[in-house]
């Protein structure tokens, strides 16, 4: 079910349409000529509840990660009032293994003007951030060049072709973080926007009713942007026409559309390939990256971003869509950041940066994940120099369980990620945890009969 | 980590007669950012990247005129500063070496390479070496994991790094940082 030719990669040459040696940066001109901003246009004479139906039909999910449907966030914003309305662009990608949004930012950056453009005119956006995190230099001076291209081409701005959106011009802006990942959570960004710190917020109210400023926000991830022109252009039932349904019947939302994935670690070939949602990781890291590094065998994965926990050494088969979290005991695929480590990896020692991650970017309000995240790093750096003790792994195990949003017991979901990593890397890979550490009891000869 | 509590109540501030926040950056803030948001506060990140840019830290005395410019409390701006990891309120080091930790720079040499950079400079994690040329910043994740390991030196991006690369790199790197080609577009526009 390869896809016949690429979507969102198709001005950024990438393997297997072309040679990713070859990419340039693709301005407003060539964009143009080559279809670009076609979707907007036709978007100018659909109107804008239209434009979110369209959306809702192609089943369109967020690429960010957790995959809500994008036309049912967009419907929950209220009516018009006449106060600003916010767009908030995600673009903080910063979990590890994922760089897709990097590679659309840094060569077609109008893809994804074109999808905020229509995404302010179908939702009564007058105003858009692209929230880039600090990290990101040079693809922020690049994303800079395309803004000001698209002003100079009236895109957004003053003399707008969208003319004016909710009683006002339409204007984009680039906001830049400056080095927390906690800020790619929505309400952490936009308290991170509004110049405080990336504290998310407790929800209720939610962001499509008091997000950004007090005010109705949508917040969009790049990559779920960036295919709307397409969506706008060849309609919901062509985007509809690749992936597929959901395997849990006919109620559960599918997997639709391209998908970008970003493939990294102990691969020959590490990169971003598109594909259609329920491609296998088998075929991806084959046909794709070109097999593992070095030779070697396949042992785990991580399938999209490190807060999705661990696939096992027999899930290389695993079909990437958004039901693998059901399917394969993983949080879900996340941000389809595949992070692939071969036969000499050490789990406990993957575990254990994986949360040093999550500690190091817990934002601190939350004591299950403040602590609970920092005593879980502890146990594994003592587990890894050989001093841990079999109760230690249960000691884990209850500590990952009990922290997270999904329990309930912290705001945001960031505490998910230690707790995911953890207990899938002791269910998939228990013999390796139990081989670094020794017995807790003391043995006693018990007479046998 | 973002909460670890610094010591301001017991906060020696050095001041300087010359204003941070100068003329020509207020300006600026004036016609450029201020528009862009509904509220004065959401210039805070615009703002302390601006100084920071030019000194290479924040000073709490800039800290104070940013929040003065603002109409906020210093203890607000502040506030905001300490968050994030990438807004220095100490002086660092001419250059900043930010070495990417997360996994797939871990599969990929990251420990090798950091083991040889510390030995190097004899300094490690946010640590200056004594000359003031580098500062050693270890980072979760530069969103290169398909050229990792990555390391960031000045904001300027190096990908697929060996050390005998980055020993290179370092070692021809001009004494004075303006000399060094930073970033300011991407290497696909050149």
């Amino acid at each position: 079910m390869a896809m016949t030719e690429p979507v969102l990669l198709r001005r950024i040459p990438s393997h297997p349409w072309g040679d990713p040696a070859d990419r340039k940066y693709v301005d407003y001109d060539t964009h143009c000529k080559t279809g670009g901003y076609e979707g907007l246009k036709k978007a100018l004479d659909i109107e804008p509840k239209d434009l979110i139906d369209e959306v809702k039909a192609s089943e369109l999910r967020g690429r960010g990660g957790a995959g809500f449907s994008a036309g049912l966030k967009w419907s929950f914003l209220p009516e018009v009032d006449g106060e600003q309305r916010f767009l908030a662009v995600n673009a903080d990608e910063s979990e590890p293994g994922t760089f897709k949004d990097r590679v659309l930012m840094d060569y077609d950056p109008h893809l994804l003007y074109e999808g905020i453009a229509i995404c302010m005119r179908a939702c009564h956006l007058d105003t858009a951030y692209i929230y880039i995190r600090g990290e990101y230099h040079e693809t922020y001076y690049t994303l800079e060049r395309a803004r000001q291209e698209a002003y100079a081409n009236k895109i957004f701005g003053d003399s707008s072709i969208m003319g004016q959106i909710n009683g006002r011009k339409p204007h984009v802006y680039i906001h830049r973080g400056a080095g927390a990942y906690v800020c790619g959570e929505e309400t952490g960004l936009l308290e991170s926007l509004e110049g405080k710190r990336g504290w998310p917020r407790i929800k209720p109210p939610f962001p499509a009713l008091k997000g950004a400023f007090g005010r109705p926000t949508v917040i969009n991830n790049v990559e779920t942007l960036a295919v709307l022109g397409d969506i706008v252009t060849k309609g919901s039932d062509w985007f509809r026409s690749l992936g597929r349904a959901s395997s849990f019947g006919e109620k559960a939302p599918g997997s639709y559309g391209p998908k970008l994935f970003g493939i990294s670690g102990h691969v020959n070939r590490p990169g971003v390939y598109e594909e259609e949602l329920g491609v296998k990781m088998s075929d991806l890291i084959e046909n794709h990256a070109q097999g593992v590094r070095n030779g070697k065998k396949y042992k785990a994965a991580i399938p999209g971003g490190v807060a999705m926990g661990f696939l096992g050494a027999d899930q290389f088969d695993a079909e990437l869509d958004f039901d693998c979290g059901r399917k394969y005991n993983v949080l879900g695929l996340g941000t389809a950041g595949v992070i692939l480590m071969d036969e000499d990896t050490s789990i406990v020692s993957a575990t254990r940066n994986i949360v040093h991650f999550f500690m190091h970017e817990s934002c601190g309000q939350c004591t299950p994940c403040r602590e609970g995240s920092a005593w879980v790093y502890k146990i594994l750096c003592r587990m890894e120099e050989g001093e841990g003790t079999m109760k230690d792994i249960d000691l884990l195990d209850e500590l990952a369980q009990s922290m997270g949003a999904m329990p309930g017991t912290t705001i945001c979901g960031l505490a998910d990620g230690t707790n995911w990593a953890v207990k899938t890397a002791i269910a998939k890979f228990r013999a390796e945890f139990e081989a670094c550490c020794r017995p807790s009891q003391v043995n006693v000869n018990v007479a046998t009969v | 980590m973002a909460w670890i509590v610094k010591p301001s109540g017991t906060m020696q501030i050095e001041r300087r007669s010359e204003p941070y926040l100068t003329e020509a950056m207020r300006r600026e803030l004036e016609a450029e950012t201020l528009p862009r948001y509904p509220t004065k506060q959401a210039a805070t990140l615009p703002a302390l990247h601006m100084v920071q840019h030019a000194e290479g830290w924040l000073p709490f005395q800039a800290i104070e005129e940013i929040a003065e410019f603002l109409d906020l409390d210093a203890s607000e701006v502040y506030d905001t500063a300490t968050f994030y990891e990438e807004f220095f309120l100490e002086p660092k080091g001419r250059y900043l070496i930010q070495i990417c930790e997360s996994i797939a720079c871990e599969l990929c040499g990251y420990v090798d390479l950091k083991s040889k950079l510390c030995r190097k400079f004899d300094i490690t994690n946010c640590e200056t070496t004594d000359d003031g040329k580098f500062t050693l910043q270890m980072v979760e994740c530069l969103g290169m994991c398909d050229d990792a390991p990555a390391v960031l030196i000045n904001g300027k991006m190096y990908r697929k790094v060996t050390w005998e690369q980055i020993e290179g790199v370092l070692d021809a790197l001009p004494d004075d940082p303006n000399e060094f080609d930073a970033p300011g577009i991407h290497p696909a526009q050149e």
